[in-house]
């Protein structure tokens, strides 16, 4: 750096707009960035408040667009506003409505399951494994480890589920499979290893067994964590497809994810377009999509405010020790 | 003996979780013998008839003694995987790193809330929705792009019939989904970097740009190496959900951006459980000499520790 005092002076005029350059380009940068991120969102939104024939005419935006009666008859542009006739539809329709209320079940159910036992087991393990004196810990964690180095692939493992455990249309194809991930066990060992043995010796001294020190000692301590990882499981089980389109044919056991993908594949595969006389409704063909996908996401839009800051904060900090 | 009397209750607490190791990655590894074999279900995996590297030579198009139908898919499934990978890979680490450096230089509180939040939000969403989406954009009569495309009188055009923009469609699709997240990552990363370095560097006149550009960037380099060296172990791997998420089984776009996990899948029935057996082995094999050499890299960066 040149040191003259000329130079500081014009330099700092310099600097300082620079500076504003730089804070103009990120926040719009950022700006823009989160703006393509809702976007979308809002788009899907939009769509499934929308008009069926508006949308068939003039295609999605974000803002929701209706006909009313002398739109349509003078052939004029749609205009702004809502309607709420897919999901009536969705839900006055007795097979789309028995389809979504049936894979609800099955979503809420797998997930509520396979999140407790996944949280047990992993915590468990998670929590043997940070222990110091363990012998074998390192032994257990290669154990671990190899599973994600190396696998059989899709086909043995699809045949031993199918043809060995016998897996084929049973809930617990939705459930097993995904119910221990080695990489969330890292993530929470990180967690639990930062807890001060100390605090374990002393819980001995008192007479506590291992159970009961992780149950009211390490779990408690490790709330951001064990939530963070607690939310990555939900989401695995809610968003869960893959073992469904692998295992299930039945109708009844697909879970919501599930039926999207088929709407998405036939628009007729929630619906068989049989509506109760008097209900005067279409079968609405594009808007249907959108307001599924909400009905599907819709769980997620409400939690997301509240567990968006822990969740950060919980990668963020394993990101960090890790 | 000693240490089992002594720790029984921790090893005990480990069983669930191995048992599901077990389950789930031990016992399908006996199935990789299908590979060899002409595998059919009453048989089983046993007792299938053994044709030892028959699957292997097809696959290179050595030998065609199962006529035309090996035509050289699985080949342009590795180059899709690869190709995929690689751009996600690239853009996927410039992008977050942006987003986090500029996010760094906004003080704003409520903004910062708010813009983390909106992009966040796409790691939330399942591929099946990414694809609802995707095909909301570029729906031929529907979608958005055709929309604004009519607007401004550009002849629109039939995506969902045309492949050769999908690559580029579903490598932009995951960097969206994972922007936000990834992102995260470098800010953690850089909040641990040391105050008084920037401090001292404005004492002596530089400005925020020169700041990023001789502080920041150079700090970040260790965490890039690593998260680099991860995806780099795992570049073999295509992302099935992503993939069947966006296109699902749309044939004309499936030879475009058809990844080997994919491939698989779709074979599975028609080429035979033996022959994507074989391909599922032969990826793995490469991931594993991958994830090794990319740990011996990681172990010289990252002073001694490895990825594993």
């Amino acid at each position: 750096m040149e040191k003259s005092a000329g130079y500081i002076t014009k330099n700092k005029i310099h600097k300082s707009a620079g500076d504003i350059v730089l804070k103009i380009f990120a926040v719009g940068f950022i700006g823009f960035i989160a703006l393509i991120c809702l976007y979308p969102l809002l788009m899907v939104l939009s769509g499934s408040l929308s008009d069926n024939f508006a949308i068939s005419q003039r295609g999605f935006s974000v803002i929701p667009k209706t006909y009313s009666i002398e739109e349509l008859k003078d052939g004029l542009e749609p205009s702004v506003g809502i309607s709420t006739d897919t999901y009536k539809y969705l839900f006055i329709e007795p097979e789309s409505r028995r389809n979504i209320l049936v894979s609800y079940g099955v979503t809420v159910g797998i997930t509520v399951i396979g999140t407790l036992g996944a949280m047990i087991v992993t915590s468990m393990i998670s929590f043997a494994l940070s222990i110091k004196d363990l012998k074998y810990r390192n032994a257990i964690s290669f154990f671990c480890n190899f599973t994600i180095i190396f696998s059989a692939g899709l086909i043995p493992w699809y045949i031993v589920c199918r043809n060995w455990y016998h897996l084929g249309d049973t809930y617990a194809a939705l459930i097993l499979p995904s119910m221990f991930s080695v990489w969330n066990m890292f993530l929470l060992r990180t967690y639990f290893s930062s807890v001060p043995p100390s605090l374990y010796e002393s819980a001995k001294l008192d007479g506590a067994n291992w159970y009961q020190i992780w149950w009211k000692i390490a779990l408690p301590l490790n709330k951001t964590a064990m939530l963070t990882v607690g939310m990555m499981y939900t989401l695995a089980y809610w968003n869960e497809w893959w073992n469904a389109l692998m295992f299930i044919d039945d109708r009844k056991k697909r879970p919501l994810q599930f039926i999207l993908y088929n709407v998405m594949a036939k628009i007729t595969a929630v619906s068989s377009g049989k509506v109760p006389r008097g209900a005067n409704l279409v079968l609405p063909t594009e808007t249907m999509k959108m307001a599924v996908t909400i009905i599907t996401i819709g769980p997620i839009i409400f939690l997301y405010p509240f567990v968006q800051k822990y969740f950060v904060d919980g990668v963020m900090t394993g990101a960090v020790k890790e | 003996m000693k240490e089992f009397k002594k720790n029984h209750q921790l090893y005990i607490m480990c069983i669930p979780a191995i048992l599901f190791l077990i389950a789930f990655s031990y016992i399908p590894l006996a199935g990789i013998w299908m590979a060899f074999t002409h595998f059919n279900p009453v048989d089983g995996v046993f007792g299938s008839p053994f044709v030892g590297l028959r699957w292997f030579k097809a696959f290179f198009g050595i030998a065609n003694d199962s006529g035309a139908q090996f035509n050289g898919m699985g080949l342009k499934a590795v180059y899709n995987t690869l190709f995929i990978n690689f751009f996600g890979l690239i853009f996927g680490t410039i992008i977050p790193i942006m987003i986090a450096i500029c996010f760094n230089e906004v003080k704003n509180k409520p903004f910062k809330k708010i813009t983390q939040s909106a992009m966040f939000f796409p790691y939330f969403l399942s591929w099946i929705v990414v694809g609802v989406i995707v095909k909301a954009f570029f729906d031929d009569k529907t979608g958005m792009v055709n929309s604004l495309l009519r607007s401004l009188d550009i002849e629109t055009i039939k995506w969902y019939a045309t492949p050769k923009y999908w690559k580029a469609i579903v490598i932009v699709a995951d960097i969206w989904k994972w922007c936000g997240y990834n992102s995260i990552i470098y800010l953690a990363a850089m909040s641990a970097f040391d105050a008084s370095l920037y401090e001292a560097a404005t004492v002596d006149g530089a400005n925020r740009f020169q700041s990023i550009i001789y502080i920041t960037v150079p700090l970040l380099k260790p965490t890039v190496i690593i998260l680099t060296l991860m995806s780099i172990g795992r570049i073999f791997y295509g992302d099935f959900g992503m993939i069947y998420g966006i296109v699902g089984n749309n044939s004309l776009l499936y030879d475009e951006v058809a990844v080997i996990d994919t491939y698989v899948y779709s074979a599975m029935k028609s080429l035979g459980y033996g022959y994507t057996t074989a391909i599922g082995l032969m990826q793995s094999v490469l991931g594993l000499i991958l994830v090794t050499v990319a740990n011996h890299f990681a172990k010289k960066v990252n002073e001694g520790e490895g990825l594993f």
